[in-house]
């Protein structure tokens, strides 16, 4: 099926009425997932947000309770109030790394309320990415710039006009309250046929590496790769997948809260005992805990690669340390045979 | 440019060949089109990795007091007067040190370019000129339309201290009015800056990249990172943020040498250096001191004179 | 801690009138001794300062200023002994230089002038400290409570 960007944005506002609408917009200079009351307030030709849409789901700073003491009761107070949301315009990469998320804090043995309460309450429009930017590897991970996994409406950029397809049960129940499609023609299929090909030009090679790094853990590989990491969180904080928390009290007089924020394995911080001993103690150590984690216990625990290939943490490092070189130094790595 | 970073490869292989260091930092080519990356090249055979160009843009003397050993630094101007003022301060073993000094033109703001190509899928720079092909088009910049902010007002372009000096030296750029960005700002309206300043804090992810980028950020324990007293929370709100970028340029009040490492390590671009360059400017008018320019003397805030004025005082 | 609930309960009563919190560092020697000594005297001044006693101006940490009004302070009042007059000899010389770059980034963020006050007050100057105390609460009270740039929305600070 398909839908005039006109008709789709009528329908983007009649939405709007009932759901949060969260989508790319201009946010001082750059482009992020925010609020949207409109349609016309949507920046429709981006390639992707500057941060990752995590931080709907999993704030970076998020009160979990708060509590006061009256007399000799203390009272506890639970608010969560979600609404309905729809994140538009959600890229591929993006859209895989919420079910990734999923894995982290809503599955057999755990469920994380303030994630699950957004999560359920989320509706995502996925879109393909017509232009793929140079750091983009998406498609060595199983990805493509046109996947619609993760996405529970999936929408292919044609112009004037989207190709819109229901992709979840929930995407079909929003999808009834959509106005306007159309059938798409022959000429309409060439162009989605053309995006759905595409392949991201810069690629890795992830084949073995989960298995290779099983015996990597003692490797010398890891002495070259912290040396010039500066140690700071920019990697972790832009990464989609990232999901690494601290819970700490806030507390004055007699009222205080319990908040959970975001943690990075980049920083000595994290690992710091309150003995003031630091198990991992150096920066590549760290390093290894960051490709350990994404590449190998991810994979073990949960049956996938904790990365989606969104080239976010290449932008945004100060020293240009690229995860694509490292994880290309994990493959040429020698074993050392016992 | 060529032959600098001849005469620079010939230098360090001299002196990992003599055994005089154990490791040279330089630049070698990135990952990414115009971006360098620090490098530590520590035989011989290895040197050719090394570069020297307009894109060299991170403050190596960030690296020095955490890498063991007797080491080589590659040291522009503004590198330099961070190694100064880490001098100052006892933070380095002088002997340990071999600096490379080399006179800098200024480096590039990739932003500057992302901003007319979109993202950049290759560059070139000859001659001068730089080429980038991005995703929104193609365009051929001059080096100075694509200067960093920091180097436009750059007052120290060539080395302070230096071992050897490579190239020839490279003359201050003429500035009819030095701090006109801060003056700018100080004739807003206190509303005008408040605006300002909450724009970019709200930015601010509190990735401490800026600190992290630092070379006089080098505390044992930061005071963001401090438990008790609890200085901040994880909070990003951008009173918080302020508070951090505030507490930060504070802290680096008579020390900041202006190398604009902080501004150019922001993912989220943030005027950090609006901080640290009113506190440079108050602290050259007040005090006649710019730091990192004498290893024998002390930072603005480690000393004082009788005379210093007291227009902040209260007028009872 | 009696102190401080009898004063909120005093705010409370007087519902109609704000009365400005200030967070008032004082130095051991000698601003201390000098509000002393206004007490001794029994100078009235506003009952608007909680004072936070500190060996020597020169050990305010400039965090002491930002925190303060991070946890809602609606203002401080910074104060040492004079110039020459310091009990370790330069500690207030030291102090001078960080207190006015302190005074002129906070006005360069956009603080208002006037929430952070600094002044000099000998152990002598009983009723100067008087005088400061009524200035400093008169501007700040002139201002309005402390919705600036370095409050924190609530329940976010911590005193820990």
């Amino acid at each position: 099926m398909k839908i005039s960007k006109e008709k789709f944005g009528q329908s983007f506002d009649a939405l709007a009425a009932d759901y949060q609408m969260i989508a790319p917009v201009n946010d001082s200079g750059a482009v992020n997932f925010k609020a949207a009351k409109s349609f016309s307030d949507v920046k429709l030709d981006y390639l992707n947000s500057k941060l990752p849409p995590k931080s709907l789901l999993f704030p970076q700073h998020e009160t979990l309770l708060s509590y006061k003491k009256e007399g000799k009761d203390v009272i506890v107070k639970n608010e969560l109030n979600v609404g309905k949301t729809i994140f538009f315009g959600i890229r591929p990469c993006d859209a895989k790394s919420m079910l990734l998320l999923d894995k982290v804090f809503k599955n057999d043995m755990f469920t994380d309320p303030y994630y699950y309460e957004r999560r359920n309450n989320t509706t995502i429009i996925g879109v393909a990415c017509n232009k793929i930017a140079p750091n983009c590897f998406c498609s060595s991970l199983g990805l493509s710039p046109a996947s619609s996994e993760g996405s529970d409406i999936f929408l292919v950029d044609l112009g004037d006009s989207y190709q819109i397809e229901a992709v979840t049960e929930k995407g079909k129940d929003l999808l009834a309250k959509i106005q306007g499609l159309e059938e798409l023609s022959s000429a309409d299929q060439a162009v989605v046929d053309t995006v759905k090909s595409a392949k991201t030009a810069s690629e890795v090679d992830v084949a073995v590496i989960t298995s290779k790094l099983d015996s990597m853990f003692n490797h010398s590989y890891w002495d070259s790769l912290g040396e010039k990491c500066l140690g700071c969180n920019a990697c972790t904080f832009s990464c989609p997948t990232c999901h690494c928390f601290d819970i700490s009290e806030e507390y004055r007089k007699n009222e205080g809260s319990r908040v959970r924020t975001w943690d990075s394995c980049m920083a000595p911080l994290f690992t710091l005992h309150g003995s003031g001993h630091n198990p991992r103690n150096n920066q590549n150590a760290r390093w290894r805990q960051r490709l350990m984690h994404k590449f190998n216990y991810f994979v073990h625990n949960n049956g996938d690669m904790a990365c989606v290939g969104c080239g976010r943490c290449i932008k945004s490092c100060p020293v240009n340390l690229d995860i694509r070189q490292a994880i290309d130094g994990v493959n040429k790595a020698e074993l050392v045979v016992e | 440019m060529s032959n600098i970073i001849d005469d620079i490869r010939e230098t360090a292989r001299q002196l990992l060949a003599d055994g005089k260091v154990d490791v040279v930092i330089g630049y070698e080519k990135g990952s990414l089109p115009l971006k360098a990356t620090p490098c530590f090249v520590r035989s011989p055979q290895d040197i050719t990795k090394l570069i020297w160009d307009e894109t060299c843009e991170n403050n190596l003397a960030a690296y020095v007091k955490k890498t063991p050993g007797k080491k080589a630094i590659i040291a522009k101007g503004c590198d330099s007067r961070a190694l100064v003022v880490l001098l100052q301060e006892n933070q380095l073993v002088r002997e340990d040190l071999y600096i490379i000094g080399v006179s800098c033109q200024g480096v590039i703001d990739k932003k500057k370019v992302e901003a007319v190509t979109g993202e950049i899928i290759s560059a070139s720079i000859t001659d001068g000129k730089i080429s980038a092909q991005g995703m929104n088009g193609d365009k051929e910049f001059t080096f100075d339309e694509l200067k960093d902010a920091t180097c436009q007002t750059c007052r120290y372009p060539n080395p302070i201290i230096e071992d050897i000096h490579i190239g020839g030296t490279v003359d201050a750029a003429q500035q009819a009015v030095a701090f006109e960005d801060v003056i700018e700002m100080e004739n807003k309206s206190i509303q005008e800056r408040q605006v300002y300043f909450r724009e970019q804090m709200s930015k601010c992810i509190r990735c401490y990249a800026c600190r992290n980028a630092c070379p006089m950020c080098y505390c044992q324990e930061c005071f963001v990172d401090s438990n008790a007293p609890k200085w901040l929370t994880g909070g990003v709100d951008p009173a918080e943020n302020l508070m951090f970028q505030a507490g930060r340029a504070l802290h680096l009040a008579g020390r900041c040498v202006d190398c604009g490492a902080c501004s150019r390590a922001c993912p989220q671009n943030v005027d950090i250096r609006a901080l640290g360059r009113k506190l440079a400017k108050d602290c050259l008018e007040m005090y006649q001191h710019e730091s990192g320019i004498n290893v024998d003397v002390k930072p603005a805030l480690n000393e004082y004179s009788t005379e210093d004025p007291e227009a902040f005082l209260v007028k009872e | 801690m009696i102190m401080g609930e009898s004063q909120e309960n005093l705010n409370q009563s007087e519902t109609n009138v704000f009365n400005p919190k200030i967070a008032a560092f004082l130095c051991n020697w000698c601003s201390y001794a000098g509000a002393d000594l206004a007490g001794v005297g029994r100078i009235q001044y506003p009952p608007t300062i909680r004072t936070i006693r500190v060996p020597c101006s020169g050990r305010i940490n400039p965090l002491y200023i930002l925190k303060a009004m991070a946890n809602g302070a609606d203002g401080v009042l910074v104060s040492g002994c004079h110039p020459g007059d310091c009990h370790y000899i330069s500690g207030n010389y030291v102090a001078r230089r960080k207190f006015a770059l302190i005074q002129s980034l906070l006005k360069h963020v956009g603080l208002e002038e006037g929430r952070v006050n600094f002044s000099w007050v000998s152990a002598a100057e009983g009723g100067r400290f008087a005088e400061v105390v009524k200035g400093t609460t008169e501007r700040v009270a002139a201002l309005g409570p402390n919705n600036g740039v370095f409050k924190v929305a609530d329940r976010r600070a911590t005193d820990e």
